[in-house]
């Protein structure tokens, strides 16, 4: 294995020990969703037909907003003197970037099959699609959002706003995958191809790679 | 001798605009409402030539490190942000009568134009959130040299996505519209070119005095005062 594949292997070990140990994602962003997947029923006057409508415009939502949230998680954030010493070290980083997208793409992968039970279990959506034919489209989605949220994080680290700035700047740019993502969904309920959503996702995720990858360097001079 | 010049150029050239706009003859569909066509059209081309002067100008600082550059990106992209609500505004008030509504979510053209718009004000929010000068012209660089993805894919929008919009109608190859119209719209082009490059050197300008208040700020309390010379050189 290169240098290079075993430094981004190595962040992203590195990232899912530290959420393993403090447990951001899996103990506080995702009961969060959960939570807001069940409280939106209770906004509404329970119909059956209105909660199956909005099974997946409320999926979606919460997957952007709380992806956001797992993709900026704090125990994924080097301070300033950590990130000296990572550039120090000799880190390359490209990988950097391409570990932590490893690492949230996983978390952001999890959060999404967690998420589907619940809103299947709350929503009634008729019909529900088949699970393996959905799979590229959530694991693509995924990595898009993890990269944006990586290079959101990256380009707000240190800010006293960046909880709220980072999706704010993610969020439209977000607007394609969640678009792939939803089209292909629906393409599958209705037993239509998603071939077009599926190379709109990739080619939203090779843009995003292409940007990661281009500007890791400046990014880095950023946060030492 | 140009911030005093620019600005009455600019007013002469709107009201030009305005002239051959109010003159040109109504669509035989739309009637008068389609003289809101030369400020929204003319304002959408300003809003894509500004982000794109912001990525030009944001290359130009990660290339050379010169504060200029970074000046000129912010202030192009502050002026495009104006320019681009104006776009949606316009647009939504021509869409009510002529489609029969402000808004249409299945319009693609619409949609990310206001992404567009969301992406840029993030921008903006990027650079008051940063108080470090350097470290907000590089953050601020790099978003810009991304965020210009969009402006193609505004454009081409119409093309990818057959929705409500129009298609282009003014291509290399052939131009959908009466002379009469073509050159009341070339005109308010260039009126809002004017207006574009007006705002934008006094922005610059207001964006350099910014600046040299700021290092006034932090110069340290007392740096001004001078040491008193107790002895005379030889």
């Amino acid at each position: 294995m290169s240098r290079f594949w075993r430094q981004a292997l190595g962040v992203a070990k590195r990232d899912l020990l530290v959420e393993g140990r403090a447990g951001e994602g899996i103990g506080i962003v995702l009961p969060f969703g959960a939570l807001a997947i069940f409280v939106v029923p209770l906004a509404t006057s329970g119909s059956a037909s209105l909660l199956a409508d909005l099974a997946a415009p409320v999926y979606w939502l919460v997957t952007l907003l709380f992806g956001m949230q797992l993709a900026l998680r704090q125990t994924a954030t080097e301070t300033v003197p950590q990130r000296r010493l990572l550039v120090l070290l000799g880190l390359d980083p490209v990988a950097r970037f391409v570990g932590r997208t490893l690492s949230a793409s996983l978390l952001l992968l999890g959060l999404q099959l967690v998420l589907i039970p619940l809103v299947i279990l709350f929503y009634e959506p008729e019909p529900v699609p088949a699970p393996v034919r959905i799979l590229p489209a959530l694991v693509l989605y995924s990595v898009g959002l993890a990269m944006l949220g990586t290079l959101a994080g990256d380009l707000t680290v240190g800010l006293r706003t960046r909880t709220a700035l980072a999706p704010m700047l993610a969020a439209p740019l977000a607007v394609p995958l969640v678009m792939g993502a939803s089209q292909s969904l629906i393409s599958v309920s209705q037993g239509d191809g998603i071939l077009t959503w599926t190379l709109l996702l990739v080619a939203t995720d090779l843009a995003l790679a292409v940007a990661g990858v281009v500007t890791a360097r400046p990014l880095e001079e950023t946060a030492t | 001798m140009t911030k005093r010049i620019l600005p009455v150029l600019a007013g002469l050239a709107l009201v030009a605009g305005l002239f051959v706009a109010l003159s040109s003859p109504p669509d035989v569909l739309q009637g008068d409402f389609v003289r809101i066509l030369y400020i929204h059209v003319a304002n959408a081309w300003l809003a894509f030539l500004a982000f794109g002067v912001t990525a030009a100008a944001s290359i130009g600082w990660l290339v050379t490190r010169r504060a200029g550059y970074d000046r000129v990106a912010a202030s192009s992209a502050e002026i495009g942000v104006l320019f681009t609500a104006v776009t949606l505004f316009t647009g939504m008030i021509w869409g009510k009568p002529i489609w029969g509504t402000f808004w249409d979510w299945g319009d693609a053209r619409m949609a990310s134009t206001a992404l567009m718009f969301f992406v840029y004000l993030g921008y903006l929010a990027l650079r008051r959130a940063t108080p470090d000068r350097v470290a907000r012209a590089r953050r601020s660089a790099i978003l810009g040299v991304i965020a210009v993805v969009q402006v193609p894919l505004v454009y081409f929008s119409v093309v990818l996505w057959r929705t409500l919009h129009q298609g282009l109608t003014i291509r290399p190859d052939s131009v959908q519209m009466e002379p009469e119209m073509l050159t009341a719209l070339l005109v308010n082009v260039g009126a809002f070119s004017v207006l574009y490059l007006a705002l934008l050197v006094a922005r610059v300008r207001l964006a350099r005095l910014e600046e040299a208040m700021e290092v006034h700020e932090e110069a340290p309390a007392g740096s001004a005062v001078t040491a008193p010379r107790l002895e005379t050189g030889p």
